[in-house]
Order: C-alpha cells, then sequence, then structure tokens
C-alpha cells in the first residue's frame, strides 16, 4: 500500500475538516509562537546582561600584564571589534592636603567611547578628551579628596618625584565596588608612562566565540600573559545565565506540559470524532498500521503546518522587538547587570527558535497515541453500533 | 462458496447475557443470493459481521471461498477483506471527508489497482448507479437512495467475492428501497459476486434466489444444514 496515499488521505482530511483543523493549528501556533517569543526574550535578558557587564569597562576578554612586545594590533583577530589598551600606574593623588592611594589608568579616551561605557555614567562634569591633561575619577576618590570638576589636583607615582598636575575632568559613579574604589583614568600622554606592561580590554563582534578566540590567544601568548574572558571574571553572572538557561527550560517543558494537556484533548476529539471513518476503513480491510500510519500523518502534517506559522509568527514578533527593544529599565536600576542600560533585545538562536516547535511536535504525537490504539482497538461492529 | 458451521456468539449487556446468534449453520454458492430476514433484535448483523469478519464469533467457523477466515491473524483477516469482501450497511457507509468518487476508488487503492484502471471503474460504476454527475461531489450533499448506490458501488468497485449488506434499504422508502436491491442483484449478478442481504421487507425476499428466517438467533429456513 503506497505510503503516499495513507499521506494525502491525511491531508484530505484535515483540509476538508476545516474548522477543527482550524482551532488546532491556532492553539499550536499560539503555544509555539508565544514560546519562541519567550526563549528569544529569556536569550536577550542573558544578552542584555552580558553586554551590560562587559561593555561597562571589561571587554568579552581581559588581558593582564601584556608586555609591551604584544601590540594593540596583534590582538585584532576575526571577531574582535576592539581592543582597547589601558596601562596602570599606582601612585597618590593629593589635593589641598587629602590624600587618596589610586590606580591611575591611562586610556585612549576616543576608543574608550567606542567601545566601553563607564563614560556614560558621569555624575559631574565630562568625560577625558584627548591630549588634555585631565583626570576622571570616581565619586568615593572625589569625596575622599574633597574636588569638583575644574579643580587641579596632583598625582605623584614615585614619592621622590614632583608631583603631576592633572584638571578634573568629570566624576562617574557605577555603583561597583571594583570600579569606583581607588581608582582614576587620565589619557595616555598625561602622565609619564612608567609600567611596560599593559592591559587590554577585547571587545568582540555578536556572535563571536569568545572561546575560540581566547584559544587563539592562549596559543600565540601563553608564556607572556593571562587572558581571561568575563565568564572566568564574573562567575557569579555565567552561573546566573546558565540558571536562566535552565530555568526557561523547565518552565518550556512545565507550560507545554499544562498546554499539552489541553492540545491533547482536542487531538483525541479531533481523532475520535473520525471514529466512525476509522470504522468504515477498517471493515473495508484497512489494517491496523495503515490506520495508525494515517492517524499520525494527520497529527503530524497539522503541526508541521502550525509549526510553520508558529515559528514564522515567533520569529516576526521577535523582529519587531530586536529592532525596538523593550525597556525594562524600571525593572533593572538598581541591578548591577543592568549597569548601562536597561533596553533588553530578545534574539533568535537555535535553543529559541526550535525549542518550542520539538516539545510541540513531541507533545502532540504523545498525545495523539491513546485515542490512536482506542481507534485500533475498538472493533468495526462496536463502533458501526455505537454511531 | 460461504459457509458457516454452528456459529454461536453472545453479549453480556446490561440484560445479562444475550445469545445474538446460536448454532448457525447456513451454506450459499458462489455466486448466488441469499436474504436473512428477522424481526429487529433477531441476530442479522451480528450475523453478517461474523461471515465477513466484521466480528469474531464465540464458537464456530465461517469458510468463505475455501478461506477459514476465524482462523487468520487480524492482520491476515484485514487483507482477506480488502481482497474479497464488501459492505454495505444500514446508512452512513460512506467516509465523510472524501468525495463520492474518491469513496469508490478507496478499496481500488486498497488493492493497489493501477491508476488509469481504477478512474475507468469508477466511471464505469458512476455511470451504472446513474451517478455520473455527482462524482465530485461530498457525501453529505447526496440523498439516502444515493448515498446507498455509492456505498454498493464502493462495495463491489474491486470485483470482490462476497457483498455483504446489512439492511441496505432500511433508511429509504420501500420504491427507492426496491431500486437499489434490484440494481445489488443485477450487478451482482454480472460481476459474479455471491450476496447476502439482512431485511425484513418482503418486497426484497421475492427478488432473492433463497432466503432464510432468524428467530431469536436461530435459523429457522430451509437453508438450515
Ligand atoms: N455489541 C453488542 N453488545 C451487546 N449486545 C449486543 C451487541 N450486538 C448485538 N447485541 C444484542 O444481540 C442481539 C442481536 O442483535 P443484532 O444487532 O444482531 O440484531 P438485528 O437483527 O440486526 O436487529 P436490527 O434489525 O434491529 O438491526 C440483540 O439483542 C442485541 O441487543
Ligand atoms: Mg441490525
Amino acid at each position: 500500500m503506497p505510503f503516499t496515499f495513507w499521506i494525502k488521505t491525511a491531508g484530505l482530511f484535515l483540509v476538508r475538516s476545516r474548522r477543527s483543523t482550524t482551532v488546532l493549528i491556532l492553539m499550536v501556533f499560539s503555544a509555539v509562537a508565544t514560546l519562541i517569543f519567550l526563549a528569544s526574550l529569556a536569550i536577550g535578558i542573558n544578552d542584555a546582561m552580558i553586554r551590560n557587564s562587559v561593555s561597562l569597562f571589561s571587554g568579552h576578554i581581559s588581558g593582564f600584564n601584556l608586555p609591551s612586545t604584544i601590540s594593540r594590533k596583534s590582538l585584532f583577530t576575526d571577531g574582535v571589534s576592539n581592543v582597547l589598551m589601558r596601562i596602570p600606574t599606582q601612585g597618590i593623588l593629593s589635593h589641598s592636603g587629602n590624600l587618596a592611594m589610586v590606580t591611575l589608568i591611562a586610556v585612549d579616551p576616543v576608543e574608550e567611547k567606542k567601545s566601553s561605557a563607564i563614560w556614560k555614567k558621569i555624575l559631574q562634569g565630562r568625560y577625558l578628551e584627548p591630549g588634555k591633561k585631565e583626570i576622571f575619577l570616581s565619586k568615593p576618590v572625589a569625596e575622599q579628596l574633597n574636588i569638583e570638576p575644574g579643580d587641579n589636583i596632583g598625582f605623584s607615582p614615585d614619592p621622590d618625584l614632583p608631583p603631576v598636575e592633572l584638571a578634573v575632568a568629570g566624576i562617574y559613579n557605577t555603583g561597583m565596588y571594583q570600579l569606583d574604589r581607588g581608582i582614576a583614568f587620565c589619557q595616555i600622554s598625561a602622565v609619564p608612562a612608567k609600567a611596560a606592561e599593559w592591559n587590554a580590554a577585547i571587545f568582540l563582534n555578536d556572535g563571536a566565540d569568545k572561546d575560540l578566540i581566547l584559544a587563539g590567544y592562549h596559543k600565540a601568548y601563553l608564556k607572556d600573559s593571562l587572558f581571561k574572558t568575563w565568564s572566568d571574571l564574573m562567575p557569579d553572572l555565567k552561573q546566573l545565565i546558565d540558571l536562566n538557561y535552565i530555568s526557561m527550560s523547565i518552565v518550556m517543558v512545565l507550560v507545554f506540559g499544562v498546554v499539552s494537556l489541553g492540545i491533547a484533548c482536542a487531538f483525541s476529539i479531533f481523532i475520535l470524532k473520525n471514529l466512525r471513518e476509522y470504522g468504515i476503513m477498517k471493515a473495508m480491510g484497512v489494517t491496523p498500521s495503515e490506520t495508525l500510519l494515517l492517524i499520525f500523518s494527520e497529527v503530524i502534517l497539522l503541526n508541521l503546518a502550525a509549526l510553520f506559522i508558529g515559528i514564522i509568527g515567533g520569529i516576526a514578533a521577535v523582529s519587531v522587538f530586536q529592532r525596538t527593544g523593550i525597556d525594562l529599565s524600571a525593572y533593572t536600576s538598581h541591578n548591577q547587570y543592568f549597569i548601562v542600560s536597561g533596553v533588553v533585545f530578545p534574539r533568535l538562536t537555535t535553543y529559541s527558535v526550535w525549542l518550542a516547535p520539538c516539545l510541540a511536535l513531541v507533545f502532540s504525537i504523545f498525545s495523539a497515541i491513546w485515542p490512536a490504539v482506542l481507534v485500533i482497538r475498538k472493533n468495526t461492529s462496536q463502533i458501526l453500533r455505537s454511531i | 462458496m460461504i459457509r458457516t458451521r454452528n456459529l454461536s456468539k453472545s453479549y453480556s449487556t446490561g440484560r445479562g447475557k444475550v445469545q445474538a446468534i446460536s448454532d448457525v449453520s447456513l451454506f450459499v454458492d458462489t455466486g448466488m443470493t441469499l436474504t436473512v430476514m428477522g424481526k429487529s433484535g433477531s441476530g442479522k448483523t451480528t450475523l453478517l459481521n461474523c461471515i465477513g469478519g466484521i466480528e469474531r464469533p464465540d464458537t464456530g467457523s465461517v469458510e468463505c471461498f475455501g478461506v477459514d477466515i476465524h482462523a487468520l491473524s487480524n492482520r491476515d483477516l484485514s487483507l482477506f477483506q480488502r481482497r474479497n469482501a464488501g459492505f454495505v450497511f444500514q446508512a452512513g457507509n460512506l467516509l465523510s471527508y472524501l468525495t463520492v468518487s474518491e469513496n469508490i476508488a478507496f478499496p481500488l487503492v486498497l488493492n493497489a489497482i493501477p491508476n488509469k484502471e481504477k478512474d475507468r471503474r469508477v466511471l464505469e460504476l458512476l455511470e451504472k448507479i446513474e451517478l455520473s454527475d455527482a462524482a465530485r461531489a461530498m457525501p453529505n450533499e447526496l440523498s439516502g437512495g444515493e448515498a446507498q448506490r455509492v456505498a454498493f458501488a464502493r462495495a463491489i468497485a474491486h470485483c470482490p467475492k462476497m457483498l455483504l449488506a446489512d439492511e441496505p434499504t432500511a433508511s429509504l422508502d420501500t420504491e427507492t428501497g426496491k431500486n437499489l436491491v434490484g440494481l445489488m442483484f443485477a450487478l451482482g449478478k454480472e460481476e459474479k459476486c455471491t450476496i447476502i442481504i439482512s431485511t425484513h421487507d418482503q418486497e426484497i425476499i421475492k427478488l432473492s434466489y433463497k432466503s432464510l428466517d432468524i428467530r431469536d438467533g436461530k435459523v429457522k429456513g430451509p437453508e438450515n444444514e
């Protein structure tokens, strides 16, 4: 018996029982589209946390104590969008008798503005400008020294040398301990370079594989330096993101479990409503396996149609919000993982697109098993008598 | 040739055990017609179902053209039915999602008849039941009599050796019913089909080659061996 005949017959059954097919398709479609959107939103939230955390300062990959033999240029490999050079110098800041121990980090203000976001956390004044002898420091340091933008302060890396004079350009506050305590910034030529070593903040393009790039660096510079990715430097964020994935998957399975109860009932009714048809076919000599083939073809065809439009619907919804973003600032303003911006951009990944459809297909097929078995076990005389 | 030997079937129901048929032995020669008559509840449907393999009897055997059908596995029985049997039920015979011609073609596809041959046969049958214009109609667009004619055409489409019709005229008026059975007998003869029809219509019995009476599950007629 040709396989295609049963598929074709299943198709005719579906097309010609238009109303119930439409209702079922709508049910599966809305479940799938919604879950695709939710999964993409979860991915978007993860993205936002990573983006916020890495873009503030550290980059996706950080290089520590790199010797001057490693040039900034040489770190630009495939997938790298920017490499920020930072040269730390320990020293003392002084202003009218007040002193503060800081690590003064020399940066390139133009490049910093392109990739990092610490300059967006300004409270007073402005960010560093290229070529000027200025300092950009945190609120706690400013309070300790009792200064305001425009004041001049001294920086001495070495107690034996006279201090370098710097004008206060601006004061920032990130709310993160590591970035607010004992740190100040100046542009590279503002203080005489002392250290031969530099730190790198490496920013990657969207979708670039940080581990691959890290492996490349390790291979090239293993002996001289230390590179770490954000997941090594921020294990708490890494865990939060893993947790988010897992809880999202659990939610999806649970939601689908519940939704599938509804879908299962609908599928059972859909199949059992045609009980008489299957009874008549059986009297014509259709074997149980052919009946099963027919029923499952119906279920699978219906699902494919529903999943197809569900995927399209989900993708469409995601693309709309992918462009505009969803502003969750009201719920993220006190959260260190959303320090730069609370706008979340849902993103489609293999996981977010395929998890829901796969679950839908599996649940529907499972929910068709009971009615299908009922159909083939019921004998024709009973079926014909009962209707 | 169809032969049953000591066929019995009982059901346990809310009324206790009901002996639907008991100890029925009968014989119909190839190409002949038999009408089974009896009042409601006498066991006609049960008998026809057992003969056609739709229902398994408790005891006894059914031999259709040399095959003891209740000795076959379910699957083999299905394959036997698809090749050799055609059924017409009281009403609601047609697959409601298929058109008239798709319904008639169904047993032909099951029997892997090539497309060209299949189409030819469908057209031929539609002509014979005078429904050529209804080829693409859906079953719910037919009258009761038309639907029964289509059911009949479908039942004989694959030239089965036996045709079993369980009160095929019950939902029709006398005139239409008589015409349908007349058509069944005439075409059955043409196709060399062995026909068993159950009915309680005296007019139909007159058309048949032989008949038997069933009362409370027991056969009273002269054909009881
Ligand atoms: N599946 C079943 N379950 C329980 N009882 C049944 C079943 N099938 C038949 N019976 C009983 O067996 C007896 C014979 O039924 P059957 O349907 O064969 O009679 P019938 O002659 O075809 O009647 P009718 O002319 O009303 O169709 C009846 O008493 C009926 O109640
Ligand atoms: Mg009956």
